[in-house]
């Protein structure tokens, strides 16, 4: 067996420019696979992040009902306990307490109806991204008191820019007219109309003074390490939450979203097929015809004594080192060419401005995401059709009589 | 003519590897047709619904309401004597669609909701609205300035209403005072998206038009052709029909509805990148089996070249025979991917089967089954690709057959 | 007067609908009248009792026919010097908090006023009773006449029905009941405390009692009532909304 594999080793070794050529061909077909790959997995990614990063999170933890109406009564205490114990789970990355209040907005002569959504600016920013797409201004800080971000739509209607008072009117909890000011600190313009027209991000304690509703909450908004598998976090998440509240992932906030990946995952089906076929035909042909042409070597070495299961065998062993080696370098090639793509990528915004698709808003570019599965499947895949390649022409081989492989051409 | 006899002799002579190179070449080729025919009309269909129940392919607005969207951006439609006529006798124009959006309070007797109050004529867009597909719109909305409404699925249930009951609509008349009137819940319109279902109330345009003082208010003309290619043609010719004082602008929905049109775009940029890999990776396979041929045969070239043929000649011939792989592979490719598109086109891919759980899909905005286009065009362009990338993956190989010493090369194996 | 009146009245049952009719929208015209008269000036008290509060505000009020009015609270602090106006369609909100006056918008107005169970809505339909609906007599005893409010075809209303009962002798409201389009009850006005002020009679209470939440209500107690103060439409100005 030893001798076999050294022999293999020698066959590849003693031939190097088809080695080399057949090599070659597995290595970048394999990193173009493998970057194609994480490239999808990207925009996926990126298409996923921008929806839910701009408001919603990946998940929320809510009231029981609270989503369907949004009753300002479904609400809950804050207990830092809680927020403690979410904090701890292994994929939560970011906690963000909220409370909702809808009303009318105020400047000067007009007034526009808008959502309210009192954070604390810190937490907030570890679960969503408004604070980069401002395009005024600054996001406050969590000294801030009183200062306001609000959407472009919306300050271009009210007239107002960063540094001008709002007044801020709605039904609060106990009955009464809930009003205060606001200063305006930054405008955001993030593409999805709804958000651009009518939200504004307030201080948590603020809005809670004013909707009566002193510390009390309507959801606490969560960011995952992988927001793929936000639907199997909050499974788990749920059996940390007291009595009344409810994990949501953003399939359930966001059905369009669904739609969306659904399709997607049909096109990266086809993508996939296409690329693993271009790959694995190509590599089949190398290797194919890189045992054919050594049967007249066979032959002899049949003459010479060998069995033919060793034949085979040796066929196989080379199939094997070569597919290990091509796997290998086509691997490292891969990750490197997908590094690149993940830390610069493709600008397209010189051409295309953000795009709101299925609920969120989309940066126009093309980066790539590290997937296990974009690379341990291509390996595997490559491996295999090394392998299924040699198999024929080494079966071919072994069977022939050692006369008539040694006239073969 | 004799070179292209040998050539395709050669090519043969290995039929495996022939045949596996061409089957990969094929492939490609048609899989990479028959996906952008699928995208290509799935696109068709997304744009073709969305200009449907939005802007048309072409639509008229006042001043930016096409981005500002300010309810305060009417016109009189009335005082544009047969414009709609106008434009509707041009060639290539389906259907022109006027249509009234007003911010306003819906009111039943327990329950009060904000709503966008439509007003649209029916009879127009009977047909053609994919929102009223599945309703018989005309019937039930049965004048312009009648009480009947069509409502969204969630408002008739968060105004604990049924159909065939009243309800009251509120909005800013033309002096800021508040300006009420009865309607009467004549259908259900379901579109499975959920703003819309839980805001939308639709009416003859004059009833609704009533309410800003002028009945014949409009804030859109929406103008669907027959053929959305011929949008950069009418544009301008639709533009010389508005009245020249009126700041009325027709504009393309690629404008009205950015979102829709940059979301195509993203989608072409990033295809246009995977499609760039593939043909690198089948102009790899090509290179090699191509290499690969010229290797096994060394000593037949050197043979050739003893006996006095030239090395162009020798290169000419492996150019030849990558040709001829290439136009076989070009000729089955387009007849798959030809099948595969019309599989598509037919058939199409039902996304219902990928997805777990039955989801509403809205079907009406959002047609669960994909469908392929014929982007012929495209079609050909890929072929041409083809042959090119089959001469191109040729010139090593040719040139590396070019240099062969007939001596070393006799002596080969 | 009531007596002569109550005379009249029988005759009138056995006259053709029109006729009454016509009468009765005078008559509704006349009690709701009664209740407002011309100008008036008003200290009340509002106790609302809902699912989520407990309110009890107390205030001062003028009017005018039934096109203005002006609330101002004056108790609890909190809440104090926030005013309401409300001049034919339209109603506005002082908030001295902020020192703004906000217009309500269409958007607003089926929004609770106060926190009651009166909308912004009703401030604004409030007294239109008359004139978007019309009349038929149910019931006539000694106590009182029960009046079927039905609208008219094509009135910007949402009930289905009302039903007006007017107390005899003094010819003051009873009970109002409202249903909808199914005629299923969806809340009731209810007066009471009579007391003569000025040569009316004026009940001093109203309840109002949404059907399908018993435990909820919203109950409005004069506690000092003026009329005729000589008040002009000049007085309901955005100005006088400030002070």
């Amino acid at each position: 067996m030893i001798m076999l594999l050294h022999l293999a080793a020698r066959n590849l070794w003693r031939n190097r420019r088809r080695t080399l050529l057949t090599l070659s061909a597995m290595v970048v077909s394999l990193a173009l696979l493998t970057l194609s790959l994480g490239v999808f997995s990207g925009m996926l990614v990126d298409i996923l992040s921008s929806t839910t990063e701009q408001y919603h999170g990946h998940l929320v933890i809510t009231a029981e009902g609270y989503l369907d109406d949004r009753d300002m009564y479904k609400n809950f205490s804050a207990d830092p306990a809680l927020f403690s114990r979410l904090q701890q789970d292994q994929a939560v990355r970011g906690l963000s307490p909220r409370i909702r209040g809808f009303g009318l907005v105020s400047y000067q002569e007009s007034s526009y109806p808008a959502e309210l959504l009192g954070v604390r600016p810190e937490m907030e920013k570890s679960v969503t991204n408004l604070q980069t797409q401002l395009i005024a201004g600054v996001f406050p800080t969590d000294e801030d008191t009183e200062g306001a971000v609000l959407g472009s739509g919306l300050a271009k209607k009210l007239g107002v820019s960063p540094g001008d008072e709002l007044v801020f009117v709605t039904q609060s909890a106990d009955g009464s007219i809930g009003n205060d000011l606001l200063i305006v600190r930054g405008i955001f313009r993030t593409g999805h109309s709804g958000h651009d027209n009518s939200l504004v991000l307030v201080p948590q304690q603020w809005l809670q003074q004013v909707m009566a509703l002193e510390g009390k909450l309507h959801e606490i908004a969560l960011s995952v390490q992988y927001p793929l598998q936000a639907a199997e976090d909050a499974q788990r998440i749920a059996t940390l939450l007291p009595a009344g509240l409810t994990a949501t992932d953003w399939g359930v906030l966001l059905p369009e979203m669904r739609e969306a990946i659904a399709s997607f995952d049909v096109s990266r089906f086809i993508f996939v097929i296409i690329l693993y076929f271009a790959t694995g035909l190509g590599i089949l042909n190398t290797i194919f015809m890189s045992v054919m042409e050594r049967t007249r070597e066979f032959g002899i070495l049949m003459a010479l004594g060998m069995r033919p299961f060793q034949i085979r065998l040796t066929v196989l062993l080379e199939c094997l080192l070569l597919g290990l080696i091509g796997t290998a370098l086509g691997l490292i090639l891969g990750l490197l060419l997908s590094s690149y793509m993940a830390l610069v990528g493709i600008d397209l915004s010189s051409w295309i401005t953000p795009i709101t698709y299925a609920g969120g808003t989309i940066q126009p570019r093309l980066t790539a995401i590290f997937e296990q599965r974009n690379f341990i499947d291509p390996a595997y895949m490559l491996l295999l059709v090394a392998l299924l390649a040699g198999l024929l022409p080494a079966r071919r081989a072994a069977r022939l009589q050692p006369v008539a492989a040694i006239r073969e051409d | 003519m004799e070179t292209l006899r040998l050539a395709w002799r050669n090519v043969w002579r290995n039929r495996r590897r022939t045949l596996i190179t061409i089957i990969a070449m094929s492939f490609s080729l048609m899989l990479i047709q028959a996906f952008h025919n699928l995208s290509f009309g799935v696109y068709a269909q997304m744009v073709d619904s969305g200009v449907r129940s939005g802007s048309g392919h072409i639509a008229v607005y006042r001043g930016d309401y096409a981005v500002s969207r300010d309810d305060r951006l009417f016109w009189n439609l009335g005082k544009m004597t047969g414009l709609e006529d106008k434009i509707a006798k041009l060639e290539g124009i389906k259907a022109v669609l006027p249509r009234i959006y007003l911010p306003a309070l819906a009111q039943s007797s327990r329950e009060s909701r904000g709503i966008l109050l439509t007003g649209i004529d029916p009879q127009a867009e009977d047909k053609i609205n994919p929102l009223l597909k599945s309703i018989d719109a005309p019937s039930l909305l049965r004048s312009l300035d009648g009480r009947d409404a069509l409502v969204g699925s969630r408002l008739l249930t968060e105004l604990k209403l049924k159909v065939g009951n009243k309800f009251v609509v509120t909005a800013q008349g033309p002096e800021g005072e508040l300006v009420s009137e009865l309607l009467r819940i004549r259908g259900l319109v379901q579109s499975g998206i959920r703003d819309v279902d839980s805001s939308l109330v639709m009416v003859g345009r004059k009833r609704a038009a009533a309410m800003t003082g002028q009945p014949d208010a409009i804030h859109e003309l929406a103008i669907i052709l027959e053929n959305p290619a011929l949008e950069k043609k009418l544009i301008p010719v639709i533009t010389k029909l508005l009245p020249p004082k009126s700041n009325l602008r027709a504009v393309s929905w690629e404008l009205a509805m950015a979102n829709l049109a940059n979301a195509i775009k993203l989608d072409h940029a990033s295809q246009k990148f995977i499609f760039f890999i593939i043909v690198l990776i089948v102009t790899i396979g090509v290179v090699n089996t191509l290499l690969m041929s010229v290797m096994e045969r060394i000593r037949e070239f050197g043979v050739i070249l003893a006996v006095g043929a030239t090395p162009g000649r020798l290169r000419a011939t492996v150019m030849t025979e990558a040709l001829l792989l290439g136009a076989v592979s070009m000729l089955f490719g387009n007849l798959l991917g030809t099948l595969a598109t019309w599989y598509l086109v037919e058939i199409g891919i039902d996304l219902r089967d990928f997805i777990p759980e039955t989801m509403e899909f809205g079907g009406v905005i959002f047609d669960p089954v994909m469908r392929a286009g014929w982007d012929v065009g495209y079609m050909l362009q890929m072929s041409a690709y083809v042959l090119l990338l089959s001469v191109i993956a040729s010139l090593y190989p040719a040139a590396k057959a070019a240099r062969i010493a007939p001596a070393v090369a006799m002596r080969h194996h | 007067m009531p007596k002569r009146f109550i005379l009249l009245l029988i005759p009138l049952v056995l006259l053709p609908s029109p006729l009454w009719a016509t009468d009765l929208q005078g008559l509704v015209r006349k009690v709701e009248q009664q209740y407002m008269g011309l100008s008036s000036k008003s200290r009340m008290e509002m106790s609302v009792r809902s699912e989520h509060w407990q309110r009890s505000l107390m205030m001062d009020s003028w009017s005018l026919g039934r096109e203005y009015f002006l609330i101002r609270i004056i108790a609890p602090p909190k809440e104090r010097g926030v005013t309401t106006l409300k001049a034919d369609k339209e109603v506005w909100n002082y908030l001295p908090k902020v020192d703004r006056v906000i217009k309500v918008p269409p958007s607003m107005m089926g929004g609770a006023w106060m926190g009651s169970h009166i909308t912004n809505d009703d401030l604004v339909k409030a007294n239109k009773i008359d004139e978007e609906y019309s009349f038929s007599l149910l019931e006539e005893t000694a106590e009182h006449l029960l009046i079927e409010c039905l609208p008219q075809p094509d009135a910007a209303v949402v009930w289905g029905k009302v039903i007006y009962e007017i107390r005899l002798p003094q010819e003051v409201p009873g009970r109002v009941t409202y249903f909808d389009e199914e005629m299923i009850k969806v809340r009731e006005l209810i007066f009471d405390e009579v007391q003569k002020i000025d040569d009316r009679f004026i009940p001093l209470r109203m309840t109002i009692q949404p059907t399908d939440k018993p435990d909820e209500s919203t109950v409005i107690r004069y506690s000092e009532l003026k009329f005729n103060t000589g008040i002009d439409q000049s007085f309901f100005s955005l100005r006088n909304l400030k002070r």
